[in-house]
């Protein structure tokens, strides 16, 4: 009798401390999820300054890092705010080839005569935005999934920009918007500068703002947060809108940095930005993430590149070895108990 | 609902479907005009090529332009988009609609693409010229006289060439990196290959490294950067696959004040390529002179076609060839402004053999 009343007492102790260590264990994964993108990002640095220690080199981390990855940086903050609303913006390359256009086309040049200076980024800026805002309008408004309304929009921008390029490349010949690539403050290049500038903002506009807060409802419930009275329509289309206004300040670096526009001034943008979002830990299905993961996804892919090179890594593997770490990135990353079915 | 209704309500339309097979029938009428006003009518110029979005075609459809121009005759373009069933059904679909009664001067999307393009040419009786791209057993020959020629450009030789230029600039001695194209890419590796060749005939030359820039400007921005902090000033030369890598490199070099400290060399000669051999910022570029290309084809063609030679008759050498490509250095470069990039060139378009270079070999 006292044998098996002891023995119903241990299994009871047995049981309770399992779901104490699981409930510990469950803890230390969320953590370790929230944390994980962060610790490949430091692995990776870490392995690479082992291997060439010149990869902790002020210069290799002002010019082959940050500076790389200041693009990234941009265009994956617009990309976040849509992601995290389950959407997707396919329609990067098309605005940013438009963007960097017509500030190519606007200042001084190598096509035309004008040279209206800065007006050509302005207009850059509000073209891009307003494609945003089109691209929000299409898939608000005519109900298109993002997903076919943003493609459509790629080839429209693309498009627009073979009709008025017509293949050729516009060089920018004026040395104020050349100087964002060239100026530097406290040895960090401007771009690194304006790019930290748009993380901030779109920090601010992620934590302190009513949108910020509507983005995150709709990406985990839309049909709650509609019964909870979030405006979902206006919050899709202002985070397009949103999304366009960071590619058009993306596509003034773009020009900038490579001193010209063409048609194929984004080549490959799109799939760099999207993995920059996911390997950073915000979930495509929508509703987890945030721009501090985009942050650390855009440099994980930018460390990735840059120590490729640094390494003098066979290109005949780069790609394999480019997938194979974004795999292993997300892996780590991903809430694996939170989604309910992979897609 | 409503929406699909009005779709079927549109595709039924009484008007528009009357309206729809009166043009189709004044097509049928029309397509048989061509026939009976053949012989004195000149043929229509088509060119097809991969797109206009990249400025090697751009200028390919101004040169095709400006022969048509020159003959008078109406010329249209016809674009792939990297898509070889279009670019193929696009050809067939303008056989059909001129009744054979064309010239075609194509750059096919694709190596197997040639084939089926070269049968519907010859079946219809139209006179085809194709570069880069071929199978290597289908000859022009074998297509006596319809398909007139088959051109390519010497990627080898064309590497070694700006390899050779490199090192020259960088005094004969020291370290130098390299841009390749799309690592599968025959161009790429036809280049890249004579890069090494010239590379072995020069011991004191050092290649620090070779990466691809999937022919991308920007790409080659970010390796170059990266480049710069693993090697530093053991760089002395880029090499780059073509030009629009070759002014990524330069710009990444700009941005860290080095440009026209390190030279750097291309193929295409784009614009910014030549202005940059100006400013001694590159040693040297290649180009294939797309705007000859462009309009030579059209007039293999139209002199084909108007008989006035018969090229089943031509040596073998004038059926498949490389053509010989123009050289930009800071010697040649001032000129090559002048007459080229300045103003629109002046070709001489019946000297259709002047610039065969070498009989194509298949490895």
């Amino acid at each position: 009798m006292d044998a098996r009343v002891s023995v119903v007492e241990t299994t009871k102790e047995i049981a309770g401390t399992e779901a104490r260590a699981s409930a510990r264990s469950s803890f230390l994964k969320k953590r370790l999820g929230r944390f994980a993108p962060l610790l490949v990002l430091g692995a990776l640095c870490l392995l690479l300054g082992l291997l060439n220690p010149s990869f902790f080199s002020l210069r290799n981390l002002i010019w082959g890092v940050a500076n790389q990855a200041a693009i990234p940086l941009i265009l994956s903050m617009g990309a976040t705010f849509i992601i995290i609303m389950g959407s997707i913006d396919l329609s990067i390359e098309g605005v940013l080839c438009v963007g960097a256009m017509i500030v190519a086309l606007l200042c001084t040049n190598d096509a035309n005569s004008h040279h209206f200076g800065w007006w050509g980024p302005l207009l850059a800026l509000l073209a891009c935005t307003a494609l945003g805002l089109l691209n929000g309008l299409v898939h608000v408004g005519l109900r298109i999934p993002s997903f076919m309304a943003t493609l459509g929009l790629w080839f429209v921008g693309l498009g627009i920009g073979t009709v008025i390029l017509g293949g050729t490349a516009v060089r920018v010949l004026d040395p104020h918007i050349r100087g964002i690539a060239f100026t530097r403050i406290l040895d960090v290049p401007m771009a690194v500068w304006i790019a930290i500038a748009a993380f901030l903002l779109a920090l601010l506009i992620e934590r302190c703002t009513r949108f910020g807060r509507y983005v995150f409802a709709i990406g985990g419930g839309e049909d709650i947060a509609k019964l909870s009275g979030v405006p979902v329509a206006r919050t899709r289309i202002l985070a397009f809108t949103l999304a366009g206004f960071f590619t058009g300040i993306a596509s003034l670096l773009a020009s900038a940095q490579l001193g010209q526009a063409n048609t194929t001034i984004a080549d490959g943008r799109l799939f760099m930005t999207i993995t920059a979002v996911v390997v950073g830990g915000t979930a495509l299905t929508g509703g987890y993430g945030s721009v501090v993961n985009s942050l650390v996804g855009t440099l994980t892919v930018v460390v990735l590149a840059n120590g490729m090179v640094l390494l003098g890594i066979s290109p005949y593997v780069h790609e394999t070895v480019q997938g194979l770490m974004i795999i292993a990135a997300v892996a780590l990353s991903v809430r694996r108990g939170a989604q309910l079915v992979i897609k | 609902m409503a929406y699909d209704h009005t779709l079927f309500r549109a595709a039924v339309d009484r008007r528009r479907f009357l309206a729809g097979s009166a043009a189709l029938g004044a097509g049928v009428l029309t397509m048989g005009i061509p026939r009976l006003a053949r012989a004195d009518s000149p043929p229509l110029l088509v060119t097809s090529i991969r797109s206009l979005s990249n400025p090697y075609h751009a200028v390919w459809k101004v040169g095709a332009d400006a022969f048509a121009k020159q003959m008078g005759l109406e010329h249209v373009t016809l674009v792939t988009e990297g898509n070889s069933e279009k670019g193929i059904s696009d050809i067939n679909a303008m056989i059909a609609k001129t009744n054979g009664h064309m010239v075609l001067n194509v750059d096919p999307n694709n190596t197997p693409d040639a084939r089926p393009i070269v049968e519907a040419c010859a079946k219809a009786g139209v006179f085809v010229v194709t570069w880069w791209n071929k199978p290597a057993d289908l000859h022009p020959w074998d297509f006596n006289p319809h398909y007139i020629s088959h051109i390519e450009f010497d990627g080898t030789s064309s590497g070694a060439y700006i390899a050779e230029e490199l090192f020259k600039a960088m005094g004969g001695t020291g370290g130098f990196v390299a841009i390749g194209g799309i690592i599968s890419d025959s161009a790429s590796i036809d280049r890249r290959r004579g890069m090494l060749a010239a590379l072995k005939k020069n011991p004191k030359i050092t290649l620090l490294d070779w990466q691809t820039g999937e022919w991308q400007s920007q790409k080659a921005f970010d390796i170059t950067s990266s480049w710069l902090t693993r090697f530093g000033p053991k760089i002395k030369g880029i090499w780059a696959a073509n030009d629009d890598m070759g002014t990524g490199a330069l710009e990444a070099l700009r941005s860290q004040g080095l440009a026209g400290q390190i030279p750097v060399v291309g193929i295409d000669g784009i614009k910014a390529a030549v202005e940059a051999v100006k400013a001694g910022e590159f040693a040297c570029t290649v180009s294939s002179d797309p705007y000859w290309q462009g309009g030579i084809g059209l007039s293999m063609g139209l002199e084909a076609a108007q008989g006035k030679f018969d090229p089943s008759k031509e040596p073998k050498l004038h059926r498949e060839f490389n053509a010989s490509t123009v050289k930009i250095t800071s010697a040649n470069v001032d000129a090559y402004i002048k007459t080229q990039v300045d103003t629109h060139p002046q070709i001489d378009w019946t000297n259709l053999w002047d610039r065969v270079a070498s009989p194509i070999t298949y490895s």
